[in-house]
């Protein structure tokens, strides 16, 4: 790939790039946006047809060969995992859709539920297609009360009109969904835990192996995916592998939805390709701080922050980059922490989401992240810390890296380090002086 | 029948809503009828605003499960509620990026007006106030969700205007905030109708 690389054309890495457009959230916003009318106006289930017409096996190529990664936090490639179902056996198979977006930070399924249902149906079922899963199940989380509505509209009207149920768009394949509404427990979306939720039982993930493919929903072969990775895979189907395997940085392919929130003149979501900068999404597309910063959390809150400097803005924001310099690209909500929030007080909070996330079920976990830690952070705030404090909160999060049941204890402990890498002197000036060095700010918009 | 205690003046929820208990039911494969536990428990809430014991017992009876079973499902559940919640539930979140909007002084404003403390409803049945964690609006912090509806983007003024038209039982229908790559229009001030 490499050494043709110098004739090739260069890939699209900006937003400015004349050759990028829109496509995953080019309808998110329009009046009318998510009814079948105008989703078929705009040429929706085009992609799904056209999916319909190939062999299985060759729509999981061309999702492998786009180079398309998982939305959802992991980076997964998609079409790889879809190639880890069994051969068909006559058993039941299932498609799922991961639509428990709970990872602080992060919002951008939510609007593509809201306003553009179609499309992530359209993934759904080239998925469904793709791995021979008849069935496909939707979890959405409780509180997307709104998201969930517009998503049974949806599932209705394309049962109404033949593209759920038998035979889907006149082909001889059947497909069809079940909507489940979860209740406010962010261990949901992690895949397992989503699927014990969804049989039923309380939501404590389960060992792996057995992965999905061998044994998820009901113990049956079951594939589990993002909302925004479905989406891609709409429009990969519909413009071939190549057309997003142009977008993006070596191991980081296609366009993603990146999400920003604090302190910027335009908060929101902005699709744009992999491989764009932090500058040119914050700076450029977002209207850059409103207040001077301090550091930026890439990913969501359990991907560790980095400092913020002219060499973090010109950091390109995809998979590798970000694991070079330890932290994550998570689901791409990159939050601004300003300059006057106190980074205890901040990873308090951060720890407290983690501590009431915490499903209690392994040690490391409910003893780490839902007991001490928590307790620590609040001694620290109150002025009562010691520095032997800070040395026993280092060692305790080491100790929750890789020992707990399910990665939720890494997503509290992983953040937590970082903190005190880049802003120990914090941490030493509350426990030295008793009190912040930036105080609790009481600002609210009038 | 006769030797169990029933209680007598409960009237099972679903004895005059058997299609929808069908329709429910029959979402799920029948090797699957466990998933519609939740669908169930949310179906007693939203008509009940809370899942009473004689409810989940029912709900138990009607899967085939035992009580204890669908209780140890109820409890995982930060969204399920054993005692009813006031007419108007607001759920605040007061996660990092909701934080940075000023989320905790809108807490403690509401906490003022309403005069509850996080977990409480008033003695009219009317309000009830819940602190809650990323509702997935960090992008138009902060954010209020009442009932099951979220407000965004919620200044002093707007909370105010909120509260007052609770009062009035005239809650406006929000307006849908995008923010980023949509943002033509401003929020307007009344935290109602576009
Ligand atoms: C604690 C925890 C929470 C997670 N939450 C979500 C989530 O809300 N949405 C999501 O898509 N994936 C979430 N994941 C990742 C899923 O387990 C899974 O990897 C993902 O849904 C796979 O989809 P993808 O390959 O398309 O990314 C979470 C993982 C963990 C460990
Ligand atoms: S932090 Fe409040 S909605 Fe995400």
């Amino acid at each position: 790939m490499s050494d043709t690389a110098s004739s090739a054309p260069k890939p699209i890495t900006s937003r400015f790039d004349p050759r990028f457009e829109p496509t995953l959230y080019a309808h998110v916003g329009v009046p009318g946006s998510h009814t079948l009318s105008y989703y078929r106006s705009h040429g929706g289930y085009e992609a799904a047809s056209k999916a319909l017409g190939l062999e299985p096996k060759a729509v999981v190529d061309e999702v492998k060969a786009s180079g398309l990664r998982g939305r959802g936090g992991a980076g997964f490639p998609t079409g790889v995992k879809w190639s880890f179902m069994p051969p068909v056996d006559g058993r039941q198979r299932f498609i799922v859709c991961n639509a428990d977006e709970s990872e602080p930070g992060s919002f951008k399924d939510r609007y593509l539920l809201e306003d553009d249902p179609h499309q992530l149906i359209e993934g759904m079922l080239i998925a469904g297609w793709a791995i021979q899963a008849t069935i496909g199940v939707v979890y959405v989380r409780g509180e997307y009360y709104h998201a969930y509505g517009r998503l049974a509209a949806a599932i209705d009207e394309a049962r109404a009109a033949g593209i759920l149920g038998r035979g889907v768009l006149g082909s001889e394949f059947d497909f069809d969904l079940i909507l489940h509404r979860g209740a406010g427990a962010y261990i949901c979306g992690e895949e397992t835990a989503l699927m014990n939720s969804f049989e039923g039982l309380r939501a404590n993930p389960r060992l792996k192996p057995p992965f999905p493919a061998q044994a998820g929903v009901y113990g049956l072969p079951s594939t589990i995916n993002n909302v925004e990775s479905f989406c891609a895979a709409v429009h990969i189907v519909a413009r071939g592998a190549a057309w997003h395997a142009a977008m993006g940085t070596d191991d980081s392919k296609g366009m993603k939805l990146y999400q920003v929130s604090g302190p910027v003149a335009r908060p929101g979501v902005y699709e744009v390709p992999m491989g764009a900068t932090f500058r040119e999404l914050i700076m450029e597309l977002a209207g850059g701080p409103s207040e001077p910063a301090k550091a930026i959390i890439p990913g969501g809150s359990s991907t560790p922050l980095l400092p913020w400097s002219d060499a973090t803005l010109d950091l390109p924001m995809d998979y590798g980059t970000m694991a070079k310099h330890r932290s994550m690209l998570g689901t791409g909500g990159v939050i601004v922490i300003p300059e006057r929030k106190c980074i205890v007080d901040a990873y308090y909070n951060v720890v407290r989401f983690y501590a009431h996330e915490s499903c209690g079920k392994c040690t490391p976990c409910r003893e780490g992240s839902a007991t001490w830690l928590p307790k620590m952070y609040q001694k620290l705030l109150a002025g009562q810390g010691t520095h032997e404090d800070l040395a026993l909160m280092e060692d305790m999060v080491k100790h929750m890296r890789g020992t707990a049941f399910c990665p939720l204890a890494d997503a509290c402990a992983m953040p937590v380090q970082a903190s005190f890498e880049h802003f120990r002197h914090e941490y030493e000036h509350l426990v030295d002086q008793g009190e912040s060095l930036y105080p609790r700010r009481r600002e609210w918009a009038a | 029948m006769s030797s169990r205690q029933p209680l007598p003046t409960v009237t099972p929820f679903f004895a005059d809503k058997q299609e929808r208990l069908s329709e429910i039911l029959a979402r799920y494969p029948e090797y699957g009828r466990r998933s519609a536990l939740m669908p169930l428990l949310w179906e007693v809430q939203r008509a009940e605003r809370h899942v009473s014991e004689a409810r989940v017992e029912e709900i138990a009876e009607i899967l085939g499960l035992h009580a204890t079973e669908v209780k140890g499902v109820m409890s995982f559940y930060g969204t399920y509620h054993e005692h009813p919640v006031g007419r108007y539930h607001l759920q605040v979140c007061r996660t990092l990026s909701c934080s940075l909007a000023g989320a905790d002084t809108l807490a403690d404003f509401l906490e003022d007006e309403l005069d509850l403390v996080n977990g409480e409803t008033d003695p009219e049945g009317r309000f009830s106030l819940q602190y809650v964690e990323c509702l997935g609006s960090c992008g138009t912090a902060p954010v209020l969700q009442v009932n099951d509806t979220y407000f965004e983007r919620v200044s002093r003024s707007r909370c105010r205007a909120l509260l007052d038209a609770m009062r009035r039982d005239t809650l406006p229908e929000p307006t849908l905030e995008r923010g980023g790559d949509n943002e033509p229009n401003a929020p307007d001030q009344e935290g109602g109708a576009a």
